[in-house]
């Protein structure tokens, strides 16, 4: 059952961009201003690389290297967002996924019953044929819950850091 | 991620000058060396050499991705050469392959190197991409050609 609350269950879609890590800053201040519960998720792009495999591109033995390589950078991602979370005080939950990127996180979505997504901003110069673009894109177009795109990183990262030496209550008007 | 971006004028190669599968590796990975991007060109050719080994980069519609994960390189690497004859790749179709994408990333970086690879492939789907790559007969009109179909 939902929450009456505005947001109560943040979603953040880590992508292991430079810019869902501001996002991940982003979730944790919003996660400690709004009291609403925060859980990060990173999905390893393994239907990316089975059509790699499929077109010839990689061998099996490939397949399997970067799958076990991207799942390992998965789960330093996730430990990385965690430690920034732990480091404002914040305890969250954590998933990795393998699979179709935006299938699963839209999934989550539903399952979690997530109100609010989280995701970086798409990296400079990224082009629809590019798959991150794909998939970002299908993920804030289909979401059923709000999508917050995190943008300005540079101010995202000064606010980050002035968290932890403010007051509670400075800390929520300074924001 | 812009395959136009990654490309550096150096590492094109119109038109290739060598007509067997190792020689071509070679040539493009020489092109690429001119970035500067290489750290060690024995080991990026070894590597290269040792995918090869696993299986032919050769694919369909004359294109073929010789590619490799290296820490002989610094980040990702790419090189573009034609060939207008065609040369025996030991292409999936069996056909003479005519362009070419030398690709090499760094370890670090596996996750933007499947993005580029898949970049480029979904490129090639477009016919008319692979066309007049293949007829592209200078380094500007190859820049001009992938900065196109990437807009």
């Amino acid at each position: 059952m939902q929450s009456d609350r505005l947001i109560s269950k943040i979603l953040l879609f880590a992508d292991g961009s430079e810019g869902c890590i501001s996002a991940a800053k982003y979730g944790v201040a919003l996660s400690i201003i709004t009291g609403a519960v925060l859980k990060a998720i990173y999905v390893v792009n393994t239907d990316l690389l089975k059509q790699l495999e499929r077109a010839r591109i990689f061998v099996k033995v490939e397949e399997i290297d970067y799958e076990r390589d991207l799942e390992e950078d998965g789960h330093n991602y996730l430990h990385h967002i965690t430690e920034l979370a732990e480091h404002q005080g914040l305890t969250i939950e954590t998933d990795l996924f393998k699979g179709s990127v935006h299938k699963i996180a839209l999934q989550q979505i539903e399952d979690w019953q997530a109100d609010l997504l989280i995701m970086g901003e798409l990296e400079p110069g990224s082009l629809r044929q590019d798959t991150f673009h794909d998939e970002n894109e299908l993920i804030f177009r289909k979401a059923r819950c709000s999508v917050l795109v995190v943008k300005d990183t540079e101010r995202i990262d000064q606010i980050f850091e002035t968290l932890n030496h403010q007051s509670p209550t400075t800390t929520r008007s300074g924001i | 991620m812009r395959l136009s971006t990654l490309l550096k004028r150096e590492a094109i190669v119109v038109p290739l000058q060598n007509f067997d599968k190792s020689a071509i590796i070679e040539e493009l990975l020489e092109a690429v060396s001119r970035t500067g991007q290489i750290i060690d060109r024995e080991k990026a050719l070894q590597a290269l050499t040792e995918r090869e080994n696993l299986g032919s980069t050769g694919l369909e519609k004359g294109l073929a991705i010789p590619h490799a994960r290296t820490n002989a390189v610094d980040g990702i690497a790419m090189a573009v050469g034609i060939a207008p004859e065609g040369i025996d790749f030991q292409s999936a179709d069996g056909e003479p392959t005519h362009l070419f994408f030398l690709l090499l990333a760094s370890e670090a970086v596996t996750s933007n190197y499947v993005q580029v690879l898949a970049l480029i492939a979904r490129l090639n789907l477009q016919s008319g991409f692979r066309r007049k790559m293949q007829e592209a007969t200078s380094v500007d009109e190859v820049i001009e050609i992938i900065r196109q179909a990437e807009e």
